[in-house]
């Protein structure tokens, strides 16, 4: 639900006409799950009631994108379309709440948390003067929100870390880190859905895949707007849950 | 094996391109595509194709190709000295290859992307409804591996359109774009001591910089910096943008933004880029000439000049206007 304040702030949007095909709506420079719930409700709006219009939208933290047919609408017109869309949306969003309150199934990634998994353990209780532990306990004690997908196929981020995890990411990115690492950024976490190159310090590995294919269709397995959790579990069962523990090279 | 070009040799780099990935780029997906939606498009409809039809974006040539079976090509982009059967032929043309014959092109002196498309399109199994291959995410195995010597890519063999080969050139000549005199059309002639200008929609970050700071940045030359590529180009200049980066939370970015890394020097980015950034915007550099770009090599220099949003949006759509098609349907 909404409290009065975020709701203020919620109206607080600018939308911009970033290029030929795409309006940008920009909200408060926060980390916010309420406002963000705002985002991908009137994401899911215009996506039902200008079908005809919208290509694709893409939310993240506090923005959305929206491609539209420009050889159907100019810019200023769908400017004012979207404006008036948006307003209409948070009046009634602040007369009746958002009806929609957050997902309560929180989705379960378990991790293992070991040195030899945690390429950066040691890096980051050094920095951070957490000892691994409490490092484990810390990651795995808060309820994430999932606010955007992007970076490689089914990378999506998590925020908010507890402050005291809090690192700017590596000085220099690794080229290649394993599928499954989990690591985090600023107030941010995530599972590389693939071996990829990396800049954020790597605290663990999952067995947990990140997306499936079902005829021709790509499912991440975490949606833009859903909660997820992180569970400590040993080598074991790191191993009886399919998973390929990769060491880092030296 | 259905009816198919082989690749028999291949020095430089080269992938299956249609217009690329509408509607994936929430899953994480770049939306990809042709560099140069004007040579990609003046292929297909060279040889009456659909404007969507998969073609090959060969980017330095050097590639050698044989046809399995008798079809109908086109060459477009840059000119690669082509020839069939060791016989010269002519970029922006139409040409007919029987069976066996064999297809090669040469380096290009100028430009980066040639396109070969074929009567009917190249028919790869598509991935999210594109056929269009990203190269950093070749390795998650959607959209076919990278293309290389030996491989066979397949085509539609029912779509050999008998009316154009090399004797009909009046398709050519047709086009409004060209000069009658020459094939080639204008923003192809060899131009190596003119900057491009990149025209660009302002982002609200440059309308806030100082008069200095905006005319700083569109007085600058900047030069292509070589680690350019399909994903983004970056270019260097003597003058560096000071931009905070404080409060950036990433967010979705779109085709030609014009982002600035801490270092000072932008990058463009381009079709294949990732679908989220972090980096300040200081606008979108407009699509025709983000086509023009896409083309430029590593050396070359371009500038910057602001346009509104309604002249943007004019020159895309005049830009389409010369390829009618269902270009979104």
């Amino acid at each position: 639900m909404l409290d009065t304040l975020s709701l203020d702030e919620s109206r607080k949007v600018s939308i911009n006409a970033t290029s030929e095909n795409t309006l940008l709506l920009t909200w408060p420079e926060k980390i916010c799950p309420k406002q963000h719930h705002v985002i991908i409700n009137y994401e899911q709006l215009i996506k039902d009631t200008l079908a005809h219009l919208v290509l694709e939208t893409i939310a993240s933290y506090n923005s959305l994108m929206i491609y539209y047919r420009f050889d159907l609408m100019s810019s200023t017109d769908f400017k004012i379309k979207i404006n008036k869309t948006l307003n209409s949306f948070l009046e009634s969003s602040s007369t009746q709440s958002i009806k929609n309150t957050l997902p309560t199934a929180v989705i379960d990634i378990p991790v293992y948390y070991g040195l030899e998994a945690g390429w950066d353990l040691s890096l980051v209780s050094e920095r951070t003067g957490l000892s691994v532990s409490q490092i484990i306990e810390q990651h795995s004690a808060t309820t994430y929100h999932a606010y955007a997908l992007g970076f490689t196929p089914g990378f999506c981020y998590l925020a908010s870390l507890k402050p005291c995890l809090h690192l700017p990411r590596r000085d220099t990115p690794r080229l290649a880190i394993p599928q499954g690492a989990v690591a985090i950024a600023e107030q941010q976490t995530a599972v590389y859905p693939t071996d990829s190159p990396a800049g954020w310090h790597i605290i663990g590995q999952t067995p947990k895949t990140m997306y499936q294919i079902e005829n021709q269709t790509f499912q991440a397995t975490i949606s833009v707007g859903q909660q997820v959790r992180f569970s400590p579990i040993s080598l074991a069962e790191f191993h009886q849950l399919g998973g390929a523990l990769i060491k880092e090279k030296q | 094996m259905s009816a198919h070009l082989t690749i028999t040799k291949l020095n430089g780099l080269c992938s299956i391109q249609d217009l690329g990935r509408v509607n994936s780029q929430h899953l994480g997906f770049s939306a990809s595509g042709a560099s140069d939606e004007y040579s990609f498009l003046f292929a297909n409809k060279l040889l009456n194709n659909d404007n969507n039809c998969a073609a090959l974006e060969i980017t330095l040539g050097q590639i050698t190709l044989q046809a399995s079976t008798a079809c109908t090509i086109a060459l477009t982009g840059a000119d690669c000295q082509a020839s069939i059967n060791d016989q010269a032929i002519k970029n922006w043309q139409t040409y007919q290859l029987n069976e066996g014959d064999i297809l090669h092109l040469n380096c290009p002196t100028h430009h980066l992307h040639s396109y070969l498309a074929i009567s009917g399109g190249f028919s790869t199994t598509p991935w999210l409804n594109s056929q269009s291959q990203t190269y950093t995410e070749l390795s998650l195995g959607f959209s076919g591996n990278q293309l290389k010597t030996k491989d066979k890519i397949p085509f539609d063999n029912h779509c050999i359109n008998k009316d154009i080969n090399q004797n009909t050139q009046k398709i050519t000549y047709q086009q409004a774009s060209l000069n009658s005199n020459r094939l080639i059309p204008n923003n192809f002639l060899p131009n190596k001591d003119k900057p491009l200008t990149l025209r660009f929609i302002a982002s609200e970050l440059f309308n806030s910089l100082t008069n200095t700071a905006q005319q700083s940045f569109i007085n600058n030359d900047y030069q292509i910096a070589p680690q350019s590529n399909r994903m983004g180009y970056r270019l260097t200049s003597k003058a560096t943008l000071a931009i905070s980066h404080e409060k950036n939370l990433s967010k979705p970015v779109n085709f030609g933004a014009i982002q600035c890394p801490n270092d000072g020097q932008p990058i463009v980015l381009m079709k294949e880029r990732q679908t989220i950034g972090g980096y300040p915007v200081m606008g979108t550099v407009i699509q025709v000439d983000l086509f023009r770009l896409s083309q430029k090599r590593s050396g070359e220099q371009v500038n910057f000049l602001p346009v509104n949003i309604e002249q943007a949006q004019a020159q895309l759509s005049a830009f389409y206007q010369k390829f009618p098609s269902n270009l979104f349907s």
